[in-house]
């Protein structure tokens, strides 16, 4: 276990998740609390898989249940998040309201493109794409539990109801002009 | 450790059985056959491949019997036209979801899953095949890894972390998603924990974990060995 001991991550970081692991460990349900906490507090809100193995040591959690974890619940990213995450419902409610127009407007927008996902009828899988710019972030959720508002989009946390592609191109437009 | 005794019926038989065991183990304890796959003695048992599934009377839905503790006064049936119709769609599934080419597996002919599907006289699917593209992990020296003949068991994850200790297997996303995975997706002959003991090898009931160096049909499994330890150390469950 030594060699895995030297994990390449800054010292606050390290001093941090000790502190979390401190605080959580012997609870139930403890590791999922730690992994939110870290990644929460990373820039890009993602956990780096040299966190994941920090982690895995600290609570001397196998590395395989750790990853397994953290790729079963769809809240934890393993990849960079962009500063504004644009979230679109592929709910059944939100699809036959036209939420796939939304997605790809969105798409469009932001010059994401639209070839993978959707041409290779992967359509149900969730789908997480960032800019280059690492400015915005579309993914696609299965519900949101809010479809008598249908369709939704969640923009940085913010439920728009009744969205259309105008919406969100106003949405992205008033991100833009913000900073 | 002075168990408390139950009585349970199963398939009108009366059995006495001890407190704390499942379905499962009461049938295997008095001789009744009930199918599984992802249950191995000896090892936690999760209820992933759902051919076990028993009826309990009194209560409409089914059970898993390896995972469903028993209750004095219990009544089970362990075999009707429904249970067989459950677990032949149970097992159809399994075979629809990977690529499950027998003439070309190495475990051809000694196949837990194979058998199962031969036993419900399964010779079609009533569903369409995924035909998903899966990858094959030849990294590790000794053992080869086929996403394709995986059923997800998971029994490989369970023999690893309970009775080698070294927890080198887990299951990554979920749904259709799901694979085994070696620690953090690393190649499994890269895998660090991996002490090569091939108990996983011997405890996967398909063709998705073999030795190398065997063609088709001849990987002879030996579960056997991965029994014996767990009754040598004794390991409650």
């Amino acid at each position: 276990m030594s060699t895995l001991l030297q994990v390449p991550l800054p010292t606050e970081e390290k001093t941090y998740i000790d502190k979390v692991v401190a605080e959580r460990l012997g609870r139930p349900g403890a590791l999922l609390g730690i992994l939110e906490a870290a990644q929460e507090r990373n820039r890009h809100k993602y956990l780096p898989l040299e966190m994941l193995r920090y982690i895995a040591i600290k609570t001397e959690t196998p590395l395989s249940r750790i990853y397994s974890v953290a790729t079963f619940y769809s809240l934890f990213n393993l990849q960079a998040q962009g500063e504004n995450t644009i979230c679109i419902c592929r709910g059944t409610a939100c699809h036959t309201r036209g939420s796939r127009n939304l997605l790809q407007g969105a798409r469009l927008d932001l010059g994401l493109g639209l070839e993978d996902g959707e041409a290779d009828g992967n359509e149900a899988d969730k789908l997480l794409l960032t800019t280059p710019d690492q400015k915005f972030t579309v993914r696609t959720v299965a519900c949101f539990g809010q479809c008598a508002m249908a369709p939704v989009v969640e923009v940085n946390h913010r439920i728009c109801g009744h969205a259309t592609e105008r919406t969100v191109q106003r949405e992205i437009a008033t991100i833009r002009a913000g900073e | 450790m002075a168990q408390k005794k139950l009585s349970i019926r199963i398939d009108g038989q009366l059995i006495s059985a001890e407190e704390g065991q499942t379905i499962l183990q009461a049938a295997k304890a008095n001789g009744k056959y009930i199918p599984t796959l992802c249950a191995l003695d000896g090892l936690t048992p999760v209820g992933a491949c759902r051919v076990c599934l028993v009826e309990v009377s009194g209560v409409d839905r089914l059970f898993p019997a390896c995972t469903t503790p028993i209750q004095d006064g219990m009544s089970v049936t362990t075999n009707s036209p429904r249970l067989t119709r459950y677990r032949r769609i149970s097992v159809e599934l399994l075979l629809i979801e990977r690529n499950h080419v027998c003439a070309v597996c190495v475990s051809n002919g000694h196949c837990e899953l194979q058998s199962m599907a031969t036993a419900f006289g399964i010779n079609t699917v009533e569903f369409a095949y995924n035909y998903p593209k899966l990858s094959l992990d030849t990294s590790h020296p000794r053992f080869v890894l086929d996403h394709n003949r995986c059923i997800l068991c998971t029994r490989c994850v369970r023999v690893c972390a309970e009775l080698e200790g070294a927890h080198v297997w887990d299951l990554t996303s979920r749904g259709i998603h799901a694979r085994i995975v070696s620690e953090m997706n690393e190649k499994w002959g890269q895998a660090t924990s991996c002490t090569s003991c091939g108990k996983c090898v011997q405890a996967c009931p398909t063709g998705a974990l073999a030795e190398k160096g065997w063609a088709v049909e001849e990987m002879v499994k030996n579960l056997g060995t991965v029994t014996t330890l767990v009754h040598r150390r004794g390991v409650e469950v």
